[in-house]
């Protein structure tokens, strides 16, 4: 019984496993490049780094914090720091800058930091985050999606 | 019978001196405006949220807060809310924002900008 099938099949599966190879690998090449340009960092709106240039001496950063709490499980929470640690990551814009840690970039990659100017408050906010499903009316506190 | 009228003997609301410096320069330069009008709306995780804009005439059913120089109009819906509410204006780095000290709610969001009563 086993024969025939070793017979026909090796037969027709060879040019196609070696098309989805050729395929796969070109596709894999491409891929790791983009998300490390677009979607890991921290992008910052035109508004937050006016805001930054205003507020921020030399050396100053505003670092972003991720910690558990808020209404919906998570909650952003903003600094200003000087000093840099190991896991830190950086995103510069224009001459300000803002510190991530590793852990918490793992909740805001992708997402654009925006300082947002109303009548009855001012205040640093994330905004367009991919890893946030719905968050909190003030924008301070997000779930993350499953 | 005559009738009686009842006099507020206090505010529905008070501004700290920061607060009326704020507002004061908030309205500075916009003549057409004669104060800020604060209200509440039902938003956020906790159920209402306060709302502060510009007012241009004074509606008859407002509460009208007058300190040092400055006008707040209470929206009608408002009133009740915020009766005994102070209000500050907080200055920071990180953030500039009007902070409502409410002592008739009962519990607030994480951020203080919703809150239930």
């Amino acid at each position: 019984v086993s024969q025939p099938m070793v017979k026909c099949c090796p037969q027709p599966r060879i040019p196609h496993a070696e098309g989805l190879r050729g395929y796969s690998s070109t596709a894999a090449q491409v891929e790791p490049a983009m998300p490390s340009s677009a979607d890991e960092g921290v992008k910052l709106s035109a508004s937050c780094v006016k805001r930054l240039k205003e507020i921020m001496e030399k050396g100053d950063y505003l670092r972003i914090h991720v910690e558990g709490g808020g209404c919906s499980g998570f909650q952003y929470k903003f600094s200003v720091d000087q000093n840099r640690d190991e896991d830190d990551r950086v995103f510069e814009q224009d001459g300000v800058g803002v510190i991530v840690d590793q852990d918490s970039l793992e909740f805001v990659k992708g997402s654009t930091l925006d300082y947002t100017n109303e009548l009855i408050r001012a205040a640093f906010q994330m905004q367009k985050n991919p890893q946030a499903d719905h968050g909190c009316s003030c924008g301070s506190s997000f779930s993350v999606k499953l | 019978v005559s009738k009686r009228r009842i006099l507020p003997t206090r505010a529905a609301l008070t501004l700290t001196p920061a607060a009326v410096n704020q507002v004061r320069m908030l309205l500075q330069d916009k003549p057409e405006y004669i104060g800020l009008k604060v209200g509440v709306r039902t938003r956020g995780c906790n159920g209402l949220t306060y709302t502060l804009d510009y007012t241009k005439e004074k509606n008859q059913a407002d509460e009208e807060v007058l300190q040092d120089g400055v006008r707040v109009f209470i929206e009608k819906k408002a009133q009740l809310t915020l009766l005994g509410t102070e209000m500050d204006f907080v200055d920071s780095k990180l953030s500039t924002e009007f902070v409502f000290n409410n002592p008739n709610i009962k519990g607030t969001c994480g951020c203080g900008e919703s809150f239930s009563i």
